[in-house]
């Protein structure tokens, strides 16, 4: 069975700073992978790189078998769509309701018609417990609660891997937990995610595998047991050292 | 990208098409064989160009709400055209763009009680002389005993039309006085009342009707040295225009031997007998109607062009490709860097050389280009404003780069900037106005055609200023309710 995502070799570099450094990984249907990493290392700037919102200096990415650098706009608007894609600033469109924020790009990609987009959608925000919320705007919703739309959004384009990247970073402590549960029913449903995050208990609980990245490298890769009891790299150990102290 | 290009492209096409519509042909600007009387003839009308606010020459009444060109210039060119056997047409304009009407084949011929200099000899071509009149100046009442003639003017300020054979006289022949030029009559007789100017020089017949009709001026004879050129008064026509000259000269010949012009004189005062009648501005409101009309369809057109074309530069200019960015940048800077004045005038005569666009498609295809510039800088600043986090969670769902703009950046661009973009439509409402020195009957027009035949000054401008300040004032109230009603945060 052919990976979902292989990453070979792909190096980012803004000007004359080397970002990401020959990195390899591969994802498999149904996997969690969580990447943890201390500020900087490079993990949102890889987590980008897989949809293409930043493209890799050099190397390849392929997507389902398909290799992702050689492709044009219109494909790469065609891929994005099988990959939904969570912000940590939510980044809800505020001109538009909850529920026209997660109809749009059913409408405006998929050719769906509003009465079918409209049931989708509230399916979804049911799902994500905002069903009542559906007609009201972003800035009047928690943080908690616009980062369960923005779930809602990405799964309404039915993607085959979610990509997360620090969903929780910018929310209130008594709001996190809401956020974490609804993306481990999505891990349980057998999605297919790759989460950036600073929640160890999420990653202990729920990652198939954890990557730690630091410096622009993978340091070290491994199921949590590896990673959170056994770890072999330094750096590892200290990151982790510190995050246990705090 | 490649699709969003071609969708501008296809926004200029439409736009350039849809002014285009009311553009049509015009014939060589000069043709190098005289076909000058065969045309006129060929199309069935003579475009008379004329300045109409120098009574009894030409100046405007108002008949039943409709204003109306009439005077002693107005029966000839109507003779004229009768011994021709076309159509007469009549063009309003400021004297000072007269000229260039001519050259720019705006229109067949100017009377407009101009006279046959050598300078304008140079650039166009004169009929024979149809009347003589002497050069006045018109003073206040008040000072009757203080000036006699143009010698009393010594180091005072003195005031004549722009462009006119009376703004050079005062120049040359009055020592050491200053010589205020303004382009419309009544605009010197107010100068004259508030005593910024203590005379104002002109012809002798239209003197004597300003002195008519308004009981605190006099005039007195101003005494000046003219030149046989400069107390006559031509038709004008553009150059090399001789077989059209000669035809019109048989006209102007007859004119001459059975001394029509004194007829004709007659005739114009009995306008400004009816027309002095009723000062009220109730009786000119169909003036001011008009006006308010005029403004309001500028003003729409273009601030609708002005949106489409503005977001057309706004995306050249944010756009990464060099040339298109910089095409975007050059038009955007060249436009704010020059005055809406000199646009008007060169879209008008200068496009006007190749293609004929009456004047009031020419005001709007200017204020429209103008405002565009001002309206891609508003939008610029508005696209820049709306958070890159925006895009890339679109981007992120598969919208494609077109889809996001339209979707998401615009509408929230447009948020950010309405309160920039309702200023910006509030002042074209008040910069529109430029456009009356071509003749387009804005509102400003109006205003002075109603200073010009109530030989009023004042009470015309504070109607207007009242109308202007509702307009505006309106319009804010209406773009502050959409403000309000897009406001979904906070
Ligand atoms: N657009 C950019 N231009 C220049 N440098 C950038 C850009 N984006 C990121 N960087 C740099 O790349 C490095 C890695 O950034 P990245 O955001 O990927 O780190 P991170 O691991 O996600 O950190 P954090 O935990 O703070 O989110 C940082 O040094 C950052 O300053
Ligand atoms: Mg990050």
């Amino acid at each position: 069975m052919p990976e979902m995502i292989a990453v070979e070799n792909i190096n980012k570099k803004f000007g004359d700073t080397e970002v990401l450094k020959d990195l390899n990984g591969k994802v498999e249907k149904g996997q969690v992978i969580c990447v943890i990493g201390p500020s900087g290392g490079g993990k949102s700037t890889f987590l980008r790189c897989l949809n293409l919102l930043e493209k890799p200096t050099s190397g390849k990415i392929s997507f389902e078998g398909t290799e992702l650098t050689a492709l044009n706009e219109s494909q790469i608007n065609q891929l994005r769509e099988k990959m939904g894609m969570v912000f940590q600033s939510f980044n809800l469109f505020s001109n538009m309701t909850v529920v026209e924020n997660v109809k749009l790009a059913p409408i405006k990609v998929k050719k769906m018609a509003n009465d079918d987009a409209q049931k989708l959608a509230v399916k979804l925000l049911d799902q994500v417990g905002l069903a009542d919320k559906a007609d009201q705007y972003p800035a009047s919703l928690s943080g908690g609660q616009q980062q369960r739309v923005a779930i809602a959004r990405a799964l309404a384009m039915n993607p085959d891997v979610m990509l997360f990247d620090e969903p929780t970073s910018a929310l209130d402590p008594e709001m996190v937990g809401e956020v974490l549960k609804v993306m481990q029913d999505l891990a349980n449903q057998g999605m297919t995610m790759v989460v950036v995050t600073h929640e160890m208990g999420f990653a202990k609980n729920v990652a198939d595998e954890v990557w730690f990245m630091d410096g622009g490298v993978f340091a070290e890769k491994g199921t949590p047991d590896q990673i959170f009891e056994h770890p072999q790299n330094e750096r590892t150990q200290d990151f982790l050292a510190k995050i246990l102290e705090a | 990208m490649k699709k969003l290009m071609s969708w501008l492209m296809l926004v200029v096409t439409v736009s350039v098409a849809l002014l285009g519509v009311f553009a049509q042909p015009t014939y060589a600007a000069t043709a190098v064989t005289d076909d000058s009387l065969a045309r006129v003839k060929e199309k069935g009308t003579l475009v008379m160009g004329t300045s109409p606010d120098y009574p009894p020459y030409e100046f405007l009444v108002n008949r039943g709400g409709k204003e109306r060109v009439v005077g002693m210039d107005v029966d000839i060119a109507k003779k004229i055209a009768k011994d021709l056997g076309v159509k007469l047409v009549i063009k309003q304009m400021d004297f000072d763009s007269l000229l260039v009407a001519l050259e720019t084949n705006k229109v067949d011929m100017v009377i407009s009680g101009m006279s046959p200099t050598a300078a304008r000899k140079k650039s166009i071509d004169f009929s024979k002389v149809y009347y003589k009149g002497g050069q006045s100046i018109i003073i206040n009442k008040a000072d009757k005993g203080i000036y006699k003639n143009k010698n009393s003017f010594q180091n005072k300020a003195v005031g004549a039309q722009t462009g006119s054979i009376q703004y050079n006289l005062g120049k040359n022949q009055i020592k050491g006085s200053t010589v205020k030029g303004l382009a419309k009559i009544s605009d010197l007789i107010l100068a004259l009342k508030s005593h910024k100017v203590e005379g104002v020089i002109m012809e002798e017949p239209s003197a004597q009707a300003y002195v008519d009709n308004d009981p605190d001026l006099a005039m007195i004879n101003g005494k000046f040295s003219l030149s046989s050129g400069e107390n006559n008064t031509a038709i004008g026509f553009q150059k090399g225009s001789t077989s059209l000259v000669n035809a019109v000269n048989k006209s102007v010949d007859e004119i001459n031997q059975k001394n029509l012009t004194k007829s004709y004189l007659k005739h114009a005062g009995t306008f400004m007998k009816t027309n002095t009648k009723n000062t009220s501005m109730w009786h000119y409101a169909g003036y001011f109607v008009k006006g308010v009309e005029y403004t309001l369809l500028i003003t729409v057109v273009s601030v609708f062009f002005g949106i489409l074309l503005g977001i057309l530069f706004a995306l050249m200019r944010l756009s990464k490709m060099k040339l298109i960015h910089g095409l975007g940048v050059a038009y955007i800077e060249f436009v704010r860097g020059t005055p809406l004045m000199i646009q008007v005038m060169f879209v008008y005569f200068g496009i006007g050389l190749f293609i004929n666009i009456p004047a009031l498609i020419a005001g709007i295809i200017a204020v429209s280009l103008n405002s565009a510039a001002y309206v891609a800088e508003i939008i610029r600043g508005g696209i820049n404003s709306v958070a890159k986090g925006q895009t890339e969670a679109a981007r992120s769902l598969g919208l494609s780069q077109q889809q996001t703009f339209v979707s998401v950046v615009f509408p929230q661009a447009l948020k950010n900037i309405w309160p920039a973009l309702g200023n910006e439509f509030v002042s074209l409402i008040k910069e529109s106005s430029i456009v009356s020195i071509i003749g387009v009957t804005d509102l400003i027009y109006q205003l002075k055609a109603v200073q010009t035949a109530t030989y009023k000054g004042v009470i015309p401008i504070i109607v207007a200023m009242i109308i202007y300040f509702v307009l505006t004032f309106s319009l804010s109230k209406v773009l502050n309710h959409y403000e309000r009603k897009m406001k979904h945060d906070a």
